[in-house]
């Protein structure tokens, strides 16, 4: 192999590894939502999975109130995106393509602040020793639309599909 | 300018090649070498604390030795304890493919946990069989209870081989450590598995039967398939096809071949971009693909798959969603195969899984960018275990393991958890011998490209970063907490 080469490779080697060691940025244009998680709630995702997020098995939308934020978010996340993986495909074929009309609706949220939302609002804690763990309350304070007491009668969470 | 030159290097070496030894001179040793370098960077920011506490981090794979080193780096009085069993948990598993393609021998891949732990590091050669997170203790197999200030949840996945009928695989494995519940079928009569480590060697033997089939004349069908579960690396179901793919082209046999993907999901990417790059480089090589198809069988005598095979119809008005409802239908199909790779389901472990540390759907429920249980405040997970859109790679452990240790050392000072991980993950994905797309991206569903590239391409030059720089810096760099 010739010096050129070498030297030449030596650089890629260089560029390419340091480069590695950088966390890429993401963009920084932040996406802005027209309606909050609340209002999107409210005035949508209810219809068919309850006031308090209990589900409504004759619409077979599922209970929202059986996780906190995080597993709701992995959820929501799969729901917009039609999966979490490559070739996977979704836990969530059928909400995915509502989903997707809802979005065309103007029924878009971050998945973040809408979990956010759910966890706050509806989530029925299985144990009362499990403090809740997050660190920070969301942004925004969904006033009015808040419902905080969850349904005492709250239907089992329905078989999603 | 940068990417000019870069292209031109790209090009210049596609034309000149490059020995092994000298790649090897150049990005491994080298390459290592440099990364203890620009490892400052990371040891700089992981602020040296005096704070102490009892850190047991479960499972002790690249994720979690990893982030034993960078604690031992951060902290002036580590207290830190690694439970492990198996013995070459720290193998570089993203060499799987190049073993089951017959590039790498799987000697190459294979490296002992023991090496890798740390100086100063507890290791328990146990695994944790119960969790109680109200007390912060743990229960090993070993019967011990374990108490903690902090746990780090990084125990890896499970391979569930046992959802697909007609193998007679009852239990689930781990890409590394005892596999003989599926090594006595996968592995054999053209049944084939890269995921775990002797099922990588075993595909290169049934992949050389295969394309020698083929050779001779045969008309032979090759078929590929991707679950409905999350996978980890979730490119290498496509990487063992390009391979496949390659290997027939050098034996000549490309045209007796029919090679089809059957993925569960219905895209070849979630990113756009890269999906359409894939979907033009399966089209260039003639290789096929049938979206929404899940393996839910195999004949081993008979060679046929048999696919659950699922679409949507349109339903009747839902008025509350003003949109025609969607109806779920499925059918059974059969195929046929000469050579088929399974990427069996996968899951978390079922005791945490089922412990209260684990979900509905078992892996660990986290705040995805701090990587903290959302329950347990002085809980972490990380790696393939951890409840995060798209990971499950070794580019995501890379990007996640600082962050957890960032955060644990901020709250063992009492201060706010300020590290959050972004999503990333990268996905080398294998297009040829001697090509490579660099598909890096994150939750922004975008590229996120770290080089002045078009990451739509395949490029030599990846193929050697992928050949040869990211085994040394996994092992050298990432699992000493330098990189």
């Amino acid at each position: 192999m010739k010096k050129t080469s070498i030297v030449l490779l030596s650089a890629v080697a260089l560029f390419a590894l340091s480069g590695c060691g950088d966390a890429p940025k993401s963009s920084p244009e932040a996406k802005t939502y027209s309606k909050t998680s609340a209002e999107v709630y409210e005035q949508s995702c209810k219809k068919c999975h309850g006031d308090n997020g209990e589900g409504n098995v004759k619409k077979k939308g599922p209970a929202l109130n059986d996780r906190q934020a995080g597993e709701l978010e992995l959820d929501l996340f799969d729901v917009k995106n039609g999966g979490t993986n490559q070739s996977s495909g979704t836990d969530h074929d059928i909400m995915e393509h509502n989903m997707q009309k809802l979005l065309a609706k103007g029924y878009d949220y971050d998945p973040k602040d809408m979990a956010e939302f759910l966890e706050k609002s509806f989530y029925k804690m299985p144990s009362k020793t499990a403090a809740p763990a997050a660190e920070e309350a969301p942004a925004e304070t969904p006033a009015a639309e808040a419902v905080p007491a969850p349904a005492a009668e709250a239907t089992p969470a329905a078989a999603a599909h | 300018m940068l990417k000019e030159g870069m292209e031109l290097i790209d090009a210049h070496f596609k034309e000149e090649g490059i020995s092994r030894r000298d790649a090897f001179k150049m990005f491994g040793a080298g390459g290592a070498a440099m990364l203890l370098g620009s490892g400052a960077a990371t040891e700089a920011k992981a602020s040296s604390s005096s704070a102490k506490a009892k850190i047991l981090i479960i499972g002790g794979g690249l994720a979690g030795m990893s982030t034993a080193a960078l604690f031992t780096r951060s902290l002036d009085n580590p207290d830190i304890t690694v439970l492990e069993p198996t013995a070459t948990s720290t193998s570089y598993q993203p060499g799987q493919t190049l073993v089951g393609a017959g590039i790498w021998d799987a000697s190459e891949v294979t490296y002992q946990r023991d090496d890798f732990v740390p100086d100063g590091v507890t290791l328990i050669k146990e695994k944790a069989v119960e969790f109680d997170p109200e007390n912060n203790t743990v229960k090993t197999s070993g019967g011990k209870t374990l108490k903690y200030d902090y746990m780090i949840i990084a125990a890896g996945l499970k391979l569930d081989f046992s959802k697909i009928e007609g193998l007679g695989i009852a239990d689930t494995i781990t890409s590394r450590g005892d596999d003989s519940a599926v090594r006595k079928v996968v592995g054999k009569n053209g049944i084939t598995s890269i995921y775990f480590a002797n099922g990588a060697a075993d595909t290169w033997t049934e992949m050389q039967k295969f394309i020698a089939d083929a050779k001779s004349g045969k008309k032979v069908k090759g078929v590929f398939t991707h679950p409905n579960t999350p996978i980890k690396c979730g490119g290498a179901p496509k990487k063992i096809m390009y391979l496949t793919d390659a290997r027939l082209r050098e034996a000549g046999a490309r045209d007796n071949a029919e090679l089809t993907f059957y993925p569960n999901g219905s895209k070849m990417f979630g990113v756009k971009e890269y999906h359409d790059a894939i979907v033009n480089q399966f089209e260039a090589r003639d290789m096929k693909w049938n979206y929404r198809h899940n393996l839910i069988a195999v004949d081993p005598v008979k060679k046929i798959a048999t696919f659950n095979r699922h679409w949507k119809e349109k339903g009747p008005y839902d008025e509350d969603l003003e949109e025609y409802s969607i109806v779920p239908r499925s059918e059974k199909v059969e195929k046929e195969y000469d050579f088929i790779h399974i990427t069996p389901p996968m899951k978390a472990a079922e005791e945490i899984a089922k412990s209260p540390v684990g979900s509905g759907k078992g892996w660990v429920p986290v705040h995805k960018e701090t990587l903290q249980h959302v329950k347990y405040p002085n809980v972490f997970a990380l790696g393939d275990i951890a409840a995060v859109p798209m990971g499950k790679t070794g580019g995501s452990a890379r990007k996640q393991y600082k962050v957890v240790v960032d955060n644990v050392v901020s709250m063992m000072n009492g201060k706010e958890l300020t590290s959050f991980y972004e999503g990333y993950t990268v996905c080398p994905l294998i297009t040829s011998i001697g090509t490579v797309m660099l598909a890096e991206f994150n939750w922004t569903k975008k590229p996120t490209p770290s080089f002045p590239l078009d990451p739509t391409q395949e490029r030599w030059i990846w193929w050697l970063l992928k050949v040869y720089a990211l085994k040394p810096m996994t092992q050298y760099g990432m699992l000493s907490g330098r990189a």
